[in-house]
Order: structure tokens, then C-alpha cells, then sequence
């Protein structure tokens, strides 16, 4: 799993030399921000299934043709399967939040995705809609602090731009 | 190869679960700087602790800088020192992303059979490690031995606190015991 710490250490044992001054500085630096990513990790965690179960509401009320027979979230299955989707996604954003990096995201959630998405048959407007509601729903200081916000608003973005 | 943080990520995806332990993480990143001042302080005295580990190894067992021995000639010596500073090497990776990947996977997969193959004495090998454990607890707590170290004590001379790191020294001393057990 890609990190800061992760790619200091491989490039540091590709030259076969210990971690020096400057290794040790961006790890540090990595280590300045973290305390605002654990936050935002955190309050995200404690709210998961709220953040989800609203971003689903909103993209299914803007592209309410989905209920339709036959459509993507016609049966109750298929609710359930749309819900369990945003809330993957969700889920995906706060394993960077914690690690730091794209990582769990590029590797679990982008990688494939579009081949996924073609194969089933399912439009990736209304993922996008849901995750762009969670992007402008989140609020400081009333959800968590400011610096926590930027870095969980940019790992939406990152989501919102491999769905686009 | 995972970190600290990695690591929890990646169990929690096994259960498709969040990240639920984040106070870990926290004390982590709280101590953060005393983990690379651990890290700096082994990177920094690496030779030193090499040869003094390998010195320390061969005077209790000459017969390995005799003919025949596993030291002996000069090239086998210099083949020691190089896979003793490989191994520490490792460590210091362990160390600093505080996770025992890197050296599981790099280092330990595979070298205990590789030195049976060699026919590298793991006994003797064994003892250079726990050589190097003592002095890695020493210059973590910055407290080396007065009447080991001699005329060429060196400190860091970092700020020491209360508890002379004792959670990073355990860290690492449990790094080293897995390149022990890994060997025997």
C-alpha cells in the first residue's frame, strides 16, 4: 500500500542506503498533517451510514428515472446494492484519510471501475451526483475543523473525478 | 509493504469495516518525532554498531578467523559485514514505518534456507543480532554502556525524556527477535 513512509522506505532499499536526514523529513512532514486526516477519519467513521444514506437520497431524487421497472434500483435488492455502493466509496475515503495517500482508493475502488461499471450496465452520473453531495455537505466548524475538511473534500473530489 | 497506518487499513477491509481504532494511530503520530530521532539514532551509528557486532561475535568464537572458519578469508569477513548492515538495515525500516512488513518481506522470506545453503553458521549469526539488539536499545535511549564504549563513547545527545523511549526500544528490540526466531 502506497504512503509516504511506504515509498521512502522502497526508494531508500533500491539505493541500499538507511533513511536519511531527508527521509526522515517527509515522513515528518506526512506525520505534521496526520493529525487532521485522523480527524476527519474519525468523525467520517462515527458517520458513516448518515453521510451514505443522505448522498443516496439526493442522487436517486435527481435521477429519479432509476426507480423505474427495470432500472438500477428498482427492487429493494438493487436499493440495498446502490446504498452498499456509495457507502464502499465512502468507506474507501477514509482508509486515505487514515493512510495518507490515494492508495486505497486507486488499488480497491478505481482500479477496474470503469470496466465494472460498463459490464453491468450502470451509469456513473448518479455516483457522481452522491459523492458531489457529500463534497458540499460537510461543513466546518460544525462537522470537524477546517484543515480536517480540505483533506476529506479532496479525497471526494479524487472519487468524483475517476467516476467523470 | 505496509506502515503502521496501512496496516490497520488493510484489516479493516477484511471485515468491510472503517478504520475504527484511530486512538493507536493517534498515539502514533504523537510520538512521531521520537521515532525518527530512534530511527536517526541507529542510521547515524550503523557502521559502528556493525563491525562492534561482528568483532563482538568473532571474539567469543575464534575459530571463525581461523582457517576453515565461516570469517575467514577476508573475503567471507566482508560478505558478514555486508549482510550484518543489511539486516539492521531492514530493522531501521520496521522501525520507522512501524510495521514488520518490509522486513519480513524483504529480508527475512526465504534467508534462513539461503544460509543453510551457504552454510552460514546460524548460531554465530544469531549471537551478531542479539549484539545489535542491545546496542540499538543502548543508542535509542541514548544511554550507551561507559564501560563498554570506552574512549569512543558517542552520544546523540538528543533530548531525553522521562522514559528513555521504552515503548520504541521494546519496538525494536521486537524486530530484532524476529530476526532471530526467523534464523533459528
Amino acid at each position: 500500500m502506497k504512503s509516504v513512509v511506504t515509498t521512502v522506505i522502497a526508494s531508500a532499499d533500491a539505493a541500499g542506503r538507511f533513511p536519511s536526514t531527508s527521509d526522515l523529513e517527509s515522513v515528518q512532514g506526512s506525520i505534521q498533517r496526520a493529525g487532521a486526516r485522523l480527524e476527519a477519519a474519525e468523525k467520517l467513521a462515527a458517520n458513516l451510514d448518515n453521510v451514505a444514506k443522505e448522498a443516496y437520497d439526493a442522487c436517486i431524487k435527481k435521477y429519479s428515472y432509476l426507480n423505474n421497472s427495470g432500472e438500477a434500483n428498482s427492487t429493494d435488492t438493487f436499493k440495498a446494492k446502490c446504498a452498499r455502493d456509495i457507502k464502499h466509496y465512502l468507506r474507501l475515503v477514509q482508509y486515505c484519510l487514515v493512510v495518507g495517500g490515494t492508495g486505497p482508493l486507486d488499488e480497491w475502488g478505481i482500479a477496474g471501475q470503469r470496466e465494472v461499471y460498463r459490464a453491468l450496465g450502470l451509469p456513473t452520473a448518479p455516483y457522481v451526483e452522491a459523492l458531489s453531495f457529500a463534497r458540499n455537505r460537510g461543513c466546518a466548524p460544525r462537522d470537524m475543523s477546517a484543515q480536517a475538511l480540505t483533506e476529506y473534500n479532496a479525497l471526494l473530489d479524487y472519487a468524483i473525478n475517476s467516476l467523470s | 509493504m505496509l506502515d503502521a497506518f496501512s496496516r490497520a487499513v488493510v484489516s479493516a477491509d477484511a471485515s468491510t469495516s472503517t478504520v475504527s481504532d484511530i486512538s493507536a494511530l493517534k498515539a502514533f503520530v504523537a510520538s512521531g518525532n521520537r521515532r525518527l530521532d530512534a530511527v536517526n539514532a541507529i542510521a547515524s551509528n550503523a557502521s559502528c554498531m556493525v563491525s562492534d557486532a561482528v568483532a563482538g561475535m568473532i571474539c567469543e568464537n575464534q575459530g571463525l578467523i581461523q582457517a576453515g572458519g565461516n570469517c575467514y578469508p577476508n573475503r567471507r569477513m566482508a560478505a558478514c559485514l555486508r549482510d550484518a548492515e543489511i539486516i539492521l538495515r531492514y530493522v531501521t525500516y520496521a522501525l520507522l514505518a512501524g510495521d514488520a512488513s518490509a522486513l519480513d518481506d524483504r529480508c527475512l522470506n526465504g534467508l534462513k534456507e539461503t544460509y543453510a545453503a551457504l552454510g552460514v553458521p546460524t548460531t554465530s549469526t544469531v549471537r551478531a543480532v542479539q549484539i545489535m539488539k542491545a546496542q540499538a536499545a543502548a543508542h535509542i535511549q541514548d544511554n550507551p554502556s561507559e564501560s563498554f564504549a570506552g574512549a569512543k563513547l558517542r552520544k546523540m545527545g538528543s533530548i531525553v525524556v522521562e522514559d528513555r523511549c521504552a515503548s520504541l526500544v521494546a519496538e525494536a528490540s521486537s524486530y530484532f527477535d524476529r530476526v532471530i526466531s526467523a534464523l533459528s
